[in-house]
C-alpha cells in the first residue's frame, strides 16, 4: 500500500511540474530513478527508445513502464493515472476561466519564466546523459553525425532511431563497442 | 458524427494508437480526425487548445485531449478523450514489459539498445533546441535558462523548486516590465 502511495505521489509530482511536453517529463523521471531505484537510468533510456516505436505519449509510456516494473499491472495503473491526474485538474480549472487565463499578465509572466526553465532542465539531462552513457569514440561520432543529419534537414524521429539501431547492431557484431 | 462517450473514446483511442515517435505528430493527427473527418471542432479551436495545452504542465497530448473532450461533451467527454488517448500507450507497454525482460539480455538486442540510446540523446537535444527557440528569446529568458541549468546540474536543488522559482521570477519580471511600459490593464486583470 505504501508503495502505491509513493508511486502516486512521485508521478503526480511529475505531472504537476513538467512543462513543455514530451521530453519535459524526463528530468523528473531521471530524478525518480536516482531516488527510488524503481528503474535504472539505463532502463529509462531503453524505455525512451521503446516508447518511440510504441503508441502514445512518452510520459505515459514511461509512467506505465515504471509502475509495471515496480509492482505489476496495478502499479502501472496507479503510475499512469497519477501522471495524468494533474493535467485533468488543471485543464478543468483553466477551461472554466479560459478568457481571463489568456489575457492574465501573471499567467503570461509565469509562462515566460517556466519555458526557459523547462528547456534548462532538459538540457541538464542531456548533458548528464552524455557523460554517464558509455559512448566511447564511436558513440560520440555517431551522436555528432546524427545531430548534423538532423540539423541539415529535420527528419522523422524514427529514421534517427532506425539509423542508430542499425549502427549499434553492426558495431556490436564486430565487438567494437564493449557492451 | 454524433458526440457520444463511445465515439469520443474511439476517436481518441485511434489518435493515441497512431501517436508514434514522441508526440510530434499529434497536431496533424488531431486535425485529420477531429477537424477534417468528424468536424467536431474548427482548426482554430484545435490550435488554441494545443497552444494552451503546451503552456500548462503535464503531457501535452493529454492536456489537448482533456480540453477537446470537455468542449465536446463536458466532463464525460473529457474522461472519454483522456482514457482513449492514454489507453493504447498503457496497453502497449504492459504487453511489451512482460516479454521485454526476456529478450533484453540477448547481446544483439543490447547492441541495438546501445545505438538507440545515442539516437535518443540526439532526439533529446533536438527537443532542447526546439524548446530553446520557442522559449529563449530575450535577455530575461537567457538569464532564467542559465541559472536553471546551473542549478539543475548542481543537483542541490529539487527540480520542482527550480520550476516554482522560475515561475515566481517570471511573474515578478512581467509586473516590473508592465510597470515600466505603463501597462494599465494589469491591475484589473490580475484579480483572477
Amino acid at each position: 500500500m505504501k508503495l502505491y502511495f509513493q508511486l502516486f505521489l512521485q508521478f503526480f509530482h511529475v505531472g504537476v511540474f513538467s512543462f513543455g511536453g514530451g521530453y519535459a517529463t524526463l528530468p523528473f523521471l531521471y530524478d525518480i530513478s536516482e531516488k527510488f531505484h524503481w528503474y535504472s537510468a539505463k532502463q529509462l533510456t531503453d524505455m525512451l527508445a521503446i516508447s518511440s516505436i510504441t503508441p502514445g505519449p512518452v510520459g505515459v509510456n514511461v509512467a506505465t513502464f515504471a509502475g509495471f516494473a515496480t509492482s505489476g499491472i496495478l502499479g502501472a495503473l496507479v503510475a499512469t493515472c497519477s501522471i495524468i491526474l494533474p493535467s485533468y485538474i488543471i485543464v478543468t480549472i483553466v477551461s472554466k476561466v479560459l478568457d481571463k487565463f489568456k489575457t492574465n499578465r501573471c499567467v503570461k509572466g509565469a509562462v515566460r519564466g517556466i519555458k526557459p526553465a523547462g528547456a534548462a532542465l532538459l538540457s541538464a539531462v542531456g548533458i548528464r546523459l552524455i557523460f554517464t552513457s558509455n559512448l566511447h569514440l564511436l558513440g560520440t561520432m555517431l551522436l555528432l553525425a546524427l545531430v548534423v543529419l538532423n540539423i541539415v534537414k529535420k527528419r522523422d524521429p524514427l529514421i534517427t532511431l532506425g539509423i542508430s539501431a542499425v549502427v549499434g547492431l553492426v558495431l556490436g557484431y564486430f565487438n567494437w563497442i564493449g557492451v | 458524427m454524433e458526440k457520444t462517450f463511445y465515439s469520443i473514446f474511439k476517436t481518441f483511442f485511434k489518435v493515441g494508437t497512431l501517436l508514434l515517435g514522441g508526440g510530434y505528430v499529434i497536431l496533424p493527427l488531431l486535425t485529420s480526425e477531429l477537424v477534417d473527418k468528424k468536424q467536431w471542432i474548427t482548426s482554430d479551436e484545435l490550435c488554441e487548445y494545443y497552444a494552451l495545452g503546451a503552456s500548462l504542465p503535464g503531457i501535452i497530448a493529454a492536456n489537448v485531449a482533456i480540453f477537446t473532450g470537455r468542449k465536446l461533451l463536458g466532463t464525460k467527454g473529457a474522461i472519454a478523450a483522456t482514457v482513449g488517448m492514454v489507453m493504447p500507450a498503457f496497453l502497449a507497454i504492459v504487453l511489451l514489459a512482460s516479454i521485454l525482460s526476456e529478450i533484453i539480455e540477448k547481446p544483439s538486442i543490447q547492441h541495438i539498445f546501445w545505438g538507440v540510446g545515442i539516437g535518443v540523446i540526439t532526439l533529446l537535444f533536438l527537443a532542447v533546441k526546439e524548446m530553446w527557440t520557442k522559449a529563449v528569446t530575450d535577455k530575461f529568458s537567457v538569464i532564467v535558462y542559465s541559472v536553471c541549468l546551473i542549478l539543475a546540474l548542481s543537483k542541490k536543488v529539487p527540480l520542482a523548486l527550480i520550476i516554482i522559482g522560475a515561475l515566481i521570477f517570471g511573474i515578478l519580471f512581467q509586473k516590473y516590465e508592465d510597470k515600466r511600459n505603463g501597462f494599465n490593464n494589469s491591475k484589473t486583470e490580475e484579480k483572477v
